[in-house]
């Protein structure tokens, strides 16, 4: 198991590091991912945007997210892809690209039963993109529906940098 | 500037994960994303499948499997089907959004209507194209774009009416680009329709019915007695509200005056790609049903019109809150109203059925009729005059066609 584990990750960080360099990094969002990333940033403020490339709204609203990411550094921000229309890694890779996410952390969902993995998010979202969830340090779960204010995204951000006084 | 950041923790994290659920979560899977079966052509393969049933009783199929569209019909209620009939031939990049699908109608002399959208470049603009049939389905017509335009279309409807006319609606982005050449903002796109006199082959010139719908749902078209198109629609209401409209065409095919469903006052800039279900009942009752998360309900819901549109009842709420009720559709059968719609609890899917006697103004308790466990299509009705049937394709248990039995 330990040479698997071993191997596993050498083979990743190279593909990895190969990603990065040319286009954006996407995890694949099956099964337990959506705990995983919940796991991962506990304690730390969190924005979740879901989009997908045939979403016009989230073509305009994306970009936007680049200037939060650099307004906010004490934000972490994961995208995740929860396009309706799937399989589409490489339209989804490209358009974070142009707009500036690479070093985000960016998933894309990758099991055939979508409403499974949404009903793990939120039991009552019926898959309705641009969607975006500020989780605070202490856990506390905003939802936006459809196009975020990126005033409000700002006012968020600046209230969680105000909670613990370093930045 | 260097775009890399340390992220070798995260990734070493990720294989952990992917090693110890023994998946391969490094890398994109594309067959163990897909929402099919299998990837060829065959029914059992297919993501979505529409019916329709012939005057002769014969119960006709389209569907998408295997990156094709394929046309089959059964004489025996769906136990078996004939040979399928591939309709594409080229690998198009068609449409498999949650509220895309072929479409398909038959008219009295047996001929067979095919429309379906596809995407035809890589900024996603979609494209309808259309087919048809007048030798039984044994063979199809080249595929034709429904317009010559080329703005973005997707979600059409087709239905035939009684004079062998096919009406056809779609959403069209088209009027996008005045809009953008005078520099104001256009949102969501446009419900276009046109008819064809030669039984889906050529289409009349593209006419507009309504400005700023919401541009990713599904139409809910149905004929009206005297064979008017009436189409229910996610429209966007003033301050963006996408709620549903309803709009009745005149003849000849102009629309009359749109009129409101509901007021859920879903003020949302995104994309539902949820649909209303419409069916209009012989003694011209309209039967709507839809999704909305608005501020007014949340949920699905179901409303009735007895003036042909103008006004509606109020709407009824569908299905339990807690099990994500989706995907509505409704149909006037021979023994009264039906309507089913998809429950989820997080690992199966469950087809629940409601049925009413008397034109919608009271309905049945509902039940389970179906349910599978993967993912699965929505949920269709279609009737051929005697009994209502349930039409469904699901990951896990293949394409079912089962008749629904009337409440006792």
């Amino acid at each position: 198991m330990k040479r698997k584990l071993f191997a596993g990750l050498l083979l990743l960080g190279t593909l990895s590091a190969t990603a990065i360099a040319e286009e954006a990094e996407l995890k694949s969002f099956e099964r337990g991912s959506w705990q995983q990333i919940l796991h991962s940033h506990a304690g730390r403020p969190t924005l979740v945007h879901f989009w997908g490339v045939t979403c016009g709204p989230c073509k305009i609203e994306l970009p936007q997210l680049r200037h939060f990411m650099k307004d906010h550094p004490g934000i972490d921000v994961v995208t995740i892809s929860a396009d309706l229309v799937p399989n589409l890694p490489e339209a989804t890779q490209s358009m974070l690209q142009k707009a500036g996410l690479s070093s985000a952390e960016n998933w894309m969902f990758s099991d055939g039963f979508a409403d499974r993995l949404r009903f793990e998010i939120d039991p009552t979202w019926q898959g309705d993109i641009p969607r975006t969830m500020l989780i605070a340090r202490e856990g506390t779960v905003t939802t936006i529906e459809g196009a975020a204010e990126m005033s409000e995204l700002d006012k968020w951000a600046q209230g969680q940098a105000a909670t613990t006084g370093s930045r | 500037m260097s775009k890399v950041r340390p992220v070798f923790g995260a990734a070493a994290m990720a294989a952990i994960f992917a090693l110890w659920h023994g998946g391969s979560s490094a890398q994109m899977n594309h067959q163990h994303a897909s929402e099919a079966a299998c990837e060829e052509t065959l029914l059992r393969c297919a993501s979505k499948v529409t019916p329709a049933f012939g005057r002769d009783g014969a119960l006709w199929l389209v569907w998408m499997a295997g990156g094709q569209i394929s046309v089959a019909s059964s004489k025996d209620e769906g136990k078996s089907f004939s040979s399928p009939v591939q309709v594409t031939r080229e690998n198009l990049n068609l449409d498999w959004g949650p509220d895309a699908r072929p479409k398909i109608a038959v008219d009295r002399e047996g001929r067979i209507a095919l429309a379906f959208s596809i995407f035809r470049d890589k900024a996603f603009n979609g494209q309808v194209l259309t087919t048809q049939s007048t030798d039984g389905g044994k063979s199809f017509a080249p595929l034709r774009p429904i317009t010559s335009n080329n703005e973005s279309q997707r979600f059409e409807a087709i239905a035939f009416k009684p004079d062998g006319t096919v009406f056809a609606a779609w959403l069209d982005k088209r009027n996008r680009v005045p809009a953008r050449e005078s520099g104001t903002p256009y949102d969501g796109a446009a419900l276009f329709f046109a008819t064809s006199k030669d039984g889906n082959s050529t289409y009349s010139d593209a006419q507009l019915a309504a400005d700023n719908t919401c541009e990713c749902c599904r139409l809910g078209l149905a004929l009206d007695g005297g064979g008017h198109p009436v189409i229910v629609f996610r429209n966007i209401f003033e301050g963006g509200i996408r709620d549903h409209a309803v709009v009745t065409f005149n003849d000849p095919a102009s629309p009359g005056e749109i009129h409101r469903v509901s007021r859920d006052d879903w003020q949302i800039a995104a994309c539902p790609h949820h649909g209303p279900s419409l069916s209009i009942s012989p003694n011209g009752t309209y039967h709507v049903a839809w999704y909305t998360n608005g501020k007014a309900r949340k949920g699905l819901f179901y409303a009735r019109s007895t003036d042909g549109g103008k006004t509606f009842s109020d709407p009824l709420p569908i299905g339990a809150p807690g099990r994500s009720p989706s995907r509505p559709q409704i149909i006037a059968g021979p023994d009264g109203l039906m309507m089913v719609w998809k429950e989820f609890d997080g690992e199966r899917t469950e087809i629940k059925l409601m049925t009413s006697r008397d034109d919608g103004a009271s309905w049945s308790t509902s039940r389970s009729i179906a349910s599978t466990t993967d993912s699965s299509d929505h949920p269709l009705l279609v009737s051929d005059s005697r009994r209502v049937y349930l039409s469904w394709m699901t990951k896990a248990d293949g394409y079912r066609f089962q008749p629904i039995e009337s409440e006792p």
